[in-house]
């Protein structure tokens, strides 16, 4: 019995904060997302809303296809750094980790600003393009969806490589050299041996870049306030704003961006598992 | 023999070429706007008059300082609240129900998923129209700042506890004679105090680089370096490089020294 109140005790304060600060708000949300914002009751009409809508469907378009592509090619980036970074000096490959660990901070408003002073308007490049008469520099317009993508795959970049990079670590020596024993080159290694065995690792690490960059905000909202339709733009405006705050609406955005995240994590996860088991089959 | 030399210094040598540009992609926008912050003029291809100019107003800013002051302080309370009150649990959990365990991790893990706008909004849907201290600002920013940090602080703690075997060493303890409570806080604690403030400088950059869950939770009435940052890119753009700098070199000296200190334990562990 003892035991058991000091175990109790010992676990009140993390629950009283847990349950204060993410577990009743999360539900309150989900909640809220089936009530109209006036009055009680059940309802859909929020979720209805979100779907026909043109402002949130094309939030949740942009914020999806940016998350993808941004991830894909942080993804692409990430492990082609981490591959060659597998090939060169020790000290000069200690400094590049260093520099990936110093820059996945680098998110969030200071990264918007310092793209706007690289290749805003009035940015390095587009000087730079009208010195020389290059058209496309010059009239490359970072306020765009394809500008929005280009700075979330910097900050994916060493997001991506700081998670790949363990699982290059785990590839060990005696297989290259087994590999090569019975004939196979560095290309064949690669191809049949290495990336499979780090597969998981890579469908793992999308869900946790595409999870970011779904839920990133400072960055898209430092840079184009509210120009350009993004989930987590839209969830911020419903509660935070001129307008009056709209529960209803905020929970339903809210809830379609947990289950666009949860979606993906749970999909992967099954992917990753039917991965393995094909690989002990074989 | 030789072509197969040829070749790996071919792979090497592509490498070498494509670990530079990466690096060169990375540090582009940082040494870029550090230029620009010191130069008076970067209309052409060159920079021109350089000066600290920008620098030295700044720190003339009293909103600056402020902000600086801020950041310091909404920093403290929720590392020190979540580092106990995780340390606590974890210590009820593995010692007495270990197969609780997971549960445990699986909520610290949920703010890792859903970060800053979701709980923002949820945190000030909830409490906004509470009464009492629970409605107060700088509460709630304070609530979710401990909800965002918990899983860094998790695992710190959880990868301390692991490595030096916590539930073994309190059994030893006990057989000597000393109470599981007693040996938590005499041995246990203070062996895993560098995994603690480790934990704890990672989130002092997570709380740092924040800005969603301040904007959203705190209004007006407190501001950070991000805030300011924000403010000051819609107006003076030199200025905003100057914070920029300031902010990345923090960014930095926190990023290094976690780096450093995580390397420290994991060579410990290998000569062990």
């Amino acid at each position: 019995m003892k035991r058991k109140n000091i175990y109790i005790l010992a676990l009140m304060p993390f629950l009283a904060l847990i349950l204060m600060y993410e577990i009743v708000p999360l539900f309150t949300i989900i909640i809220e997302s089936f009530q109209p914002d006036k009055g009680t009751g059940f309802t859909l009409e929020n979720y209805h809303t979100v779907f026909t809508k043109l402002l949130y469907q094309k939030a949740i378009e942009n914020s999806f296809f940016i998350s993808l592509i941004s991830s894909f090619f942080g993804i692409l980036i990430g492990f082609l750094g981490t591959w060659s970074a597998e090939h060169i000096g020790k000290g000069f490959r200690r400094l590049y980790m260093t520099i990936l660990n110093m820059v996945s901070n680098f998110a969030g408003v200071p990264l918007a600003f310092a793209y706007m002073i690289l290749l805003g308007n009035a940015g390095l490049m587009a000087q730079v393009g009208r010195e020389f008469g290059i058209e496309a520099m010059t009239n490359f317009d970072l306020y765009t969806k394809n500008g929005m993508t280009l700075i979330y795959v910097y900050f994916q970049v060493p997001l991506a490589s700081l998670l790949i990079a363990p699982a290059f670590a785990g590839i060990k020596k005696e297989w290259k050299e087994a590999s090569l024993i019975l004939g196979g080159g560095a290309w064949s290694f690669w191809t049949k041996i290495g990336i499979p065995i780090i597969t998981p690792t890579l469908i793992g690490t999308f869900s946790v870049l595409y999870c970011n960059a779904l839920a990133a905000y400072a960055t898209a909202y430092a840079l184009m306030m509210n120009g350009l339709s993004l989930l987590p733009i839209q969830v911020a405006g419903s509660y935070v704003g001129d307008v009056q705050m709209r529960k209803g609406l905020g929970g339903a955005l809210s809830v379609v961006m947990m289950i666009m995240m949860v979606a993906v994590i749970l999909l992967n996860n099954r992917l990753s598992k039917n991965f393995q088991k094909g690989r002990v089959k074989a | 023999m030789r072509s197969k030399h040829k070749k790996r210094s071919g792979i090497t040598l592509l490498s070498y070429f494509f670990v530079v540009i990466t690096i060169i992609y990375l540090l582009i926008p940082l040494i870029a706007t550090g230029i620009y912050s010191v130069f008076e003029n970067w209309t052409g291809i060159i920079p021109r008059g350089f000066s600290f100019q920008s620098y030295i107003d700044l720190f003339q800013d009293e909103l600056f300082i402020k902000s600086i002051f801020e950041t310091i302080v909404i920093c403290i309370v929720p590392i020190v609240l979540t580092s106990f009150v995780v340390l606590l649990a974890l210590f009820a959990t593995l010692v007495y129900f270990p197969r609780f365990e997971k549960y445990l991790q699986l909520i610290c893990v949920i703010p890792y998923t859903i970060q800053g706008v979701i709980l923002s909004v949820s945190i000030l849907g909830l409490y906004v129209e509470a009464n009492g201290i629970l409605s107060n600002r700088l509460v709630m920013l304070t609530g979710a700042y401990c909800i965002i940090i918990l899983p860094y602080i998790y695992q710190g703690i959880r990868n301390g506890m692991q490595a030096i075997h916590m539930t073994t060493l309190l059994e030893a303890a006990e057989m000597l004679g000393c109470s599981k409570i007693k040996g938590f806080f005499k041995i246990i604690v203070p062996n895993i105090l560098s995994g603690v403030i480790t934990s704890s400088l990672l989130a002092v950059g997570i709380i740092f680089g924040d800005y969603v869950l301040i904007r959203n939770l705190a209004g007006s009435q407190i501001s950070n370096m991000q805030i300011y940052l924000y403010q000051a890119m819609k107006t003076d753009s030199m200025k905003s490089s100057a914070v920029f700098v300031i902010i990345m070199l923090i960014t930095f000296i926190i990023a290094v020294i976690v780096l450093n200190l995580s390397d420290k334990k994991k060579t410990v562990k290998n000569t062990k």
